[in-house]
């Protein structure tokens, strides 16, 4: 069974995020990191904030992310590309490495814990947070920053519909949610704001980039036999849909096939706003705030095949 | 943590492919670090890597590294006697950095030339996840897959999250390692930060003037030891501890004290109940820059006393990998307490009186170690420790 897992913060903030500059330490820290960080790191202090939880060593860093820092990285390129050698910039090479957003976290809030950035297409936040969930739950972990962040960069989004990549909404954006130990969360007078329930990750076949052709989800079951419920429990759906029409009905089809017979409204927070890895943190707490005595399932699933499901539980369950 | 076997190694190296040439190269001292000839270096003061030579088995839709890792985790599932009906609830976890960024720079380097050429198919898997959906897809492993990007510990943080699936009884079997092909963004940013050395790299030497970078993949095939032993399985070596921490101090540097990597060292030992002096050897991370191989002596010194093992780094002989190198040197260490032989450090002539360790020099020790550390560590402060059992 293991260790109950409490949500008690979320921080999610965009584009059109007005105060993200307000979570940042001094114009100084502005300056050093790149957009996609100051997003990262607004949304890290503004979870940790929401949950009342002082920064402190032990805590862990799990982040999604698409694309990573792309938007750096072709700067960095371009800088050799318009100058040779001499236009190469030293301080935008780390920002080359897709763990930067959660390193600069990690620097900004003190976090000395475990640190892990998971890489993924389309499930990568909802991955970090299930990851996340799981080392609390077998008690490596106490509490933890989990979410992701993306900004598509125009060139990388050109160039993969010009290879021919489905049409998806996407966005810039970062979300985290705490996750903490139900007993610890209580023992320091925490709200909770949910629990997460059960969370498993699987794959199901499928060739890379494509959709599969099994409704066969072992992800959704495992999530279930977790949390020690069965698929009558699940009264609301929170999916990864973003615009991708083959793979929104695959996913679809995964979660009715693992739910039938009941046959749940599915709704997606990447719409019509656009997907970033952020949102994962967006749809749990969502799915835990709007309660009710049933649980919520968060999903996604990718081209390829990768998949995450996660249950939650609003505060009303989660007290008993 | 749960004690995990190691039962399927698979490697391709700057020695080529195959764990017995990774392994051929590393025990006789040999470098395999040479001028490189897959990119462009005119203008750069450091022109050497250790690429993988010859070619690359594997179709050519594919990116250099997809084909490294394919071929390697491919050896290791072989080797481990991993079936088909096995595969199906087995994990794969990939530690990667760069991706297939070496055929997108290519395209993109063409584009900004006037080149009108359509996107070629492997850009579509530029991205680090890429290799877990080519590897799962086509090895046929559908249980979780994920790819963890720690910067250049990406590849012993894989191990790490295999053992957790393993010893929590989510999966029966885990594949994890990790791969990097050279890429060009690679090559000029440690340029850029002044941290290669035109001449092949010296770890520990009081003359090292910095890192060389490399490329390759190796994956290991993780295993409940009764699973192992019921199916009959060879076991190379156990995991039974590992520590996972950040420094939370600088993007690039690490803590100058070391703080952050012995407190990795630390924990695991202490999730394995090992006691320090059971460590008889420490495959370093061994960059050969000026301060980590200093930082990093201390950070041991501190956990495991002066001269208190046996130190080494395979860095000297296959350059520094990025994401595959926590993997290629977890191999390397799992090799060295099998085979009673721990790997030197080549081309340390003259040692560091500022590293306190025996980081036994240009030729091979034969030595009997019941317990090994692989250390790794990355930007952003990343540390990885994993520990190593002999098997029993």
């Amino acid at each position: 069974m293991g260790q109950r897992v409490a949500i008690t913060g979320v921080g999610v903030v965009d584009e059109r995020t007005p105060d993200v500059a307000t979570w940042l330490a001094d114009e100084s820290e502005a300056r050093r990191l790149s957009r996609i960080c100051q997003l990262t790191v607004a949304a890290g202090r503004r979870a940790l904030a929401d949950a009342g939880l002082d920064a402190h060593g032990g805590l862990a860093v799990m982040v999604g992310t698409e694309f990573g820092d792309m938007v750096s990285t072709i700067s960095f390129v371009d800088g050799y590309l318009g100058r040779g050698p001499g236009g190469l910039s030293a301080l935008l090479f780390p920002h080359t490495v897709m763990n930067t957003m959660a390193a600069t976290t990690a620097i900004a809030v003190s976090a000395k814990g475990l640190s892990l950035t998971l890489s993924a297409l389309t499930v990568a936040g909802e991955l970090a947070i299930a990851r996340a969930a799981s080392a609390i739950r077998a008690g490596r972990v106490g509490a933890c920053l989990a979410g992701g962040a993306d900004e598509p960069a125009p060139l990388v989004m050109s160039a993969l519909r010009e290879a021919g990549a489905a049409p998806e909404l996407r966005a810039a954006g970062a979300g985290f949610v705490v996750l903490e130990t139900f007993d610890g969360a209580r023992e320091r007078g925490a709200r909770i704001l949910g629990e997460i329930a059960g969370a498993a990750w699987r794959a199901v076949p499928a060739r890379p980039h494509r959709i599969g052709s099994t409704a066969s989800s072992r992800a959704i079951a495992a999530a279930l036999t977790e949390a020690g419920a069965s698929a009558a429990e699940v009264g609301r759906v929170y999916t990864s849909a973003n615009g991708d029409g083959p793979r929104e009905e695959w996913e679809r089809a995964l979660v009715d096939a693992a739910l039938a017979p009941h046959r749940l409204t599915h709704r997606s927070l990447s719409v019509p706003t656009g997907r970033h890895s952020g949102l994962a943190a967006h749809s749990v707490a969502t799915a835990a705030s709007e309660g009710g005595d049933k649980l919520a399932l968060v999903h996604a699933v990718a081209r390829g095949g990768n998949q995450v499901a996660i249950l939650v539980r609003g505060p009303d369950g989660s007290d008993s | 943590m749960k004690p995990v076997a190691i039962t399927g190694l698979g490697v391709v190296s700057p020695f080529g492919a195959g764990v017995k040439a990774f392994w051929e190269g590393l025990s006789s001292g040999v470098c395999a670090i040479r001028p490189i000839t897959l990119i462009d270096t005119e203008g750069f003061r450091c022109r050497i890597a250790a690429e993988v030579p010859g070619p690359i088995a594997g179709s050519a839709r594919r990116s250099r590294a997809d084909r490294l890792a394919l071929a390697a985790a491919r050896e290791a599932l072989d080797d481990a006697g991993v079936d088909r009906g096995d595969r199906e609830d087995a994990a794969v976890i990939v530690g990667a950095v760069g991706g297939g960024m070496l055929e997108a720079e290519a395209w993109h380097w063409r584009r900004m030339r006037g080149s009108t050429e359509p996107v070629p198919r492997p850009l579509a898997s530029s991205f680090p996840s890429a290799h877990a959906d080519v590897i799962g897809s086509t090895l046929g492993l559908t249980g979780p897959r994920e790819t963890v990007v720690t910067a250049c510990s990406s590849g012993a943080a894989s191990l790490a999250m295999a053992a957790d699936l393993v010893g929590d009884g989510v999966v029966p079997v885990a594949l994890a390692g990790g791969v990097d092909a050279l890429t060009r963004i690679c090559f000029m940013g440690f340029n850029a930060l002044r941290l290669l050395d035109a001449a092949p790299c010296r770890p520990f030497d009081r003359d090292r003037r910095g890192m060389s970078i490399g490329e390759g993949a190796a994956f290991v095939v993780l295993e409940d030891p009764a699973r192992a032993r019921a199916r009959g399985a060879r076991v190379y070596a156990e995991l039974v501890g590992y520590g996972m921490t950040g420094d939370a101090f600088h993007v690039t540097s690490p803590h100058p004290e070391g703080e952050g990597m012995a407190r990795a060292m630390r924990i695991a030992l202490q999730g394995a109940g090992v006691a320090a002096a059971s460590v008889g050897y420490a495959n370093a991370h061994g960059t050969a820059t000026a301060q980590n191989d200093r930082i990093e002596a201390r950070a041991m010194r501190d956990v495991f006393g002066e001269g208190g093992l046996l130190v080494s780094s395979t860095k000297s002989m296959i350059g520094h990998t990025m994401a595959a190198a926590g993997t290629l040197e977890a191999v390397a260490t799992v090799l060295a307490v099998s085979s009673e032989l721990v790997p030197p450090t080549a081309q340390l002539e003259t040692p560091d009186p500022e590293i306190p360790f025996d980081c036994v020099p240009r030729v091979a020790r034969e030595a009997t170690v019941e317990f090994a550390i692989s250390n790794s560590f990355g930007f952003g402060g990343q540390n990885v420790t994993l520990l190593f059992k002999r098997a029993a």
